[in-house]
């Protein structure tokens, strides 16, 4: 099966002041094509750190990420940018959706960015995304307007409708209710099954982690079981 | 499709009224001024483009735009005439007080009507010529925008009452003309007058008759009336400096506005960027995003400003009789003034949006 993320001994330091806080301490993993992966950890210990990493969002102080034939680390901050737009879809705890526009308005938007600011965007993919995530209706809808699960789903909708090579989630059910919490992790699985795509996902729940197809742990900013992971 | 820049500005209708607001400040600033400088300018050199008199004889200092006194005797009437060329001339006091709406200056002139109207072509077209020394006329348009009418009154030198017996045509110079005798006696300058109007022999040429006159009475200032009020504009002091330090203040001051405002708003979708730059957005497409926003505010600032400045121009107009006329070179510096300086004001803040870091800008609270 073709790897699609491969991290390779990643630090990563933060200066606060004159001391230095490592976060992560020599963290390696791959992932797979259609892995539905969970990062699982005490607060602290560098998930979010790892997931902005291999999002582009942070450089690693040391070590390498490649995403789907690409090294990120060795890229600027435009094409890290670029390719964060191409081949990386984010899912945040907080939903991040934009308040000013509908549910559509904010799938169109990650379409339009995705394009380059050109195109309409692939419709029949928008549609086939929104029936499986049950949303057709709330299409029209602003964030505001939808309950949390909702928001999140079309936040999960936002993530996918570009066919992005890997979906990082950052705690996705943590502002939501156990039964929106089940919706919403099975419409991860169903992302993940149907269109197989490669989704990680950080999460303190363990009945979240439970739902993916392996289970990493972290702590101290390592990856605790040695050969990257907990294979379920 | 829908837009984030218009839904933005929807969502935010204070904001972007506070922006429009600054820009349309900037545009009226530009088109009021100018247009009343321009309007004002012009009122005075159609006015005095209508005297037919081609030389303007007067002490030195004794006119100017916002006073007059009359220092010149009248006794310089016979010598003028007595000169080679000169086949008339005619005294007059013009006498210059503030506005008694509060701002402007009005003027008021003293002249003998019958060889005043008769060697510039004036007509009477209602009424009857000022005779005794608390009768004035009016030209057409002091009547209207006074709303008076032959029979009232209007207060002069203190609150005098004077009568209006008269209303003359076409507009010259002051608009409300007394006799000369009314004027001397009202400010004590018996024999006194504030200019002497010269009218040449036809064939002669007006500046070799100046030449003459300055050669038979030196020590005074003779003009010729085509000079005098050709360019108002210039013979202001520094009212071209004024103007352009004026559209230099404008777009600063839209500028601002509009760089604080669009700074505010950055401030405040500092999460947005974020979501945005986690998107995949670049920086060019982030400074594109805030800069068309700040381009539809300017263009929309820039609408009200014009609407606003037409407005206030006609209603100043019909209050104050002041006019206004405005140009399409003073416009197009309003556009650029809006257009410009909400863009380059919202330059900053759109550059400190596309560089912020988006792992800060999507943990702001």
């Amino acid at each position: 099966m073709k790897t699609i993320l491969q991290a390779e001994d990643l630090e990563k330091i933060y200066h606060v002041g004159s001391v230095d806080v490592p976060a992560l301490r020599g963290v390696s993993l791959d992932v797979a094509e259609g892995e539905f992966l969970a990062i699982m950890g005490p607060s602290g210990c560098g998930k979010s750190t790892l997931l902005h990493l291999l999002g582009g969002l942070l450089t690693p102080t040391r070590g390498r990420i490649v995403i789907d034939g690409e090294d990120l680390t060795a890229a600027s901050d435009a094409k890290r940018t670029d390719m964060r737009r191409r081949k990386i879809g984010f899912v945040f705890q907080r939903f991040n959706l934009f308040p000013t526009l509908t549910a559509e308005g904010n799938l169109r938007l990650a379409e339009r960015i995705h394009a380059g600011n050109s195109g309409s965007g692939d419709a029949e993919r928008r549609r086939e995304v929104l029936r499986l995530l049950q949303i057709e209706s709330k299409m029209h809808h602003k964030p505001s307007e939808l309950s949390g699960g909702e928001q999140q789903r079309v936040a999960l909708a936002r993530a996918v409708v570009t066919r992005p090579a890997l979906v990082l989630a950052d705690e996705p059910t943590g502002n939501l209710d156990s039964e929106n919490s089940a919706i919403v992790l099975n419409m991860f699985q169903e992302m993940n099954y149907r269109f197989n795509q490669t989704i990680i996902m950080i999460t303190h729940n363990p009945e979240a982690a439970a739902m993916c197809r392996r289970i990493v742990q972290m702590r101290d900013g390592q990856i605790v079981a040695p050969g990257g992971g907990i294979q379920l | 499709m829908e837009s984030l820049v218009t839904n933005n500005i929807r969502q935010r209708p204070l904001r972007a009224l506070v922006s429009m607001a600054g820009v349309a400040l900037g545009v009226c600033l530009v088109m009021l001024f100018t247009g009343l400088a321009r309007g004002q300018a012009h009122d005075l050199q159609r006015r005095s483009s209508n005297l037919r008199a081609e030389i303007l004889f007067t002490r030195p200092g004794a006119l100017g735009l916002t006073s007059s006194t009359a220092n010149l005797s009248t006794k310089y009437v016979a010598e003028l005439l007595k000169i080679d060329g000169v086949v008339q001339a005619v005294p007059a006091i013009r006498y210059v007080f503030q506005g008694n709406k509060g701002f402007g200056f009005e003027q008021v002139e003293g002249v003998d009507w019958q060889p005043y109207a008769e060697m510039n072509g004036l007509r009477i077209i209602e009424g009857r010529a000022p005779q005794a020394n608390d009768e004035i006329v009016m030209d057409e348009t002091k009547v209207r925008e006074s709303q008076r009418t032959v029979g009232d009154t209007m207060g002069l030198f203190g609150g005098q009452p004077y009568k209006i017996v008269g209303v003359y045509a076409p507009e010259a110079e002051a608009r409300v003309k007394m006799s000369l005798a009314a004027m001397q006696d009202a400010l004590e300058a018996p024999s006194k007058c504030s200019y002497i109007l010269v009218k040449v022999r036809d064939g002669e040429d007006p500046l070799a008759m100046a030449q003459r006159i300055n050669t038979a009475l030196p020590g005074n200032t003779i003009q010729l009336t085509r000079d005098v009020m050709t360019n108002i504009e210039k013979q202001i002091p520094f009212l071209g400096v004024f103007l352009r330090s004026l559209v230099v203040l404008a777009a600063i001051v839209s500028a601002f506005v509009v760089m604080l405002a669009m700074y505010t708003t950055i401030t405040e979708r500092t999460r947005e960027i974020g979501m945005l730059k986690a998107l995949g957005a670049s920086r060019g497409y982030i400074v594109s995003v805030i800069e068309k926003e700040a381009l539809v505010i300017s263009v929309l600032g820039l609408a009200a400003g014009f609407v606003i400045s037409f407005g206030a121009g006609f209603l100043i107009h019909r209050a104050a009789g002041l006019s206004f006329e405005y140009s399409w070179t003073w416009g197009l510096a309003a556009v650029l003034i809006g257009i410009g300086g909400g863009t380059v004001g919202a330059l900053y803040p759109a550059m400190r949006a596309a560089n912020l870091d988006p792992v800060n800008a999507l943990s702001y609270e």
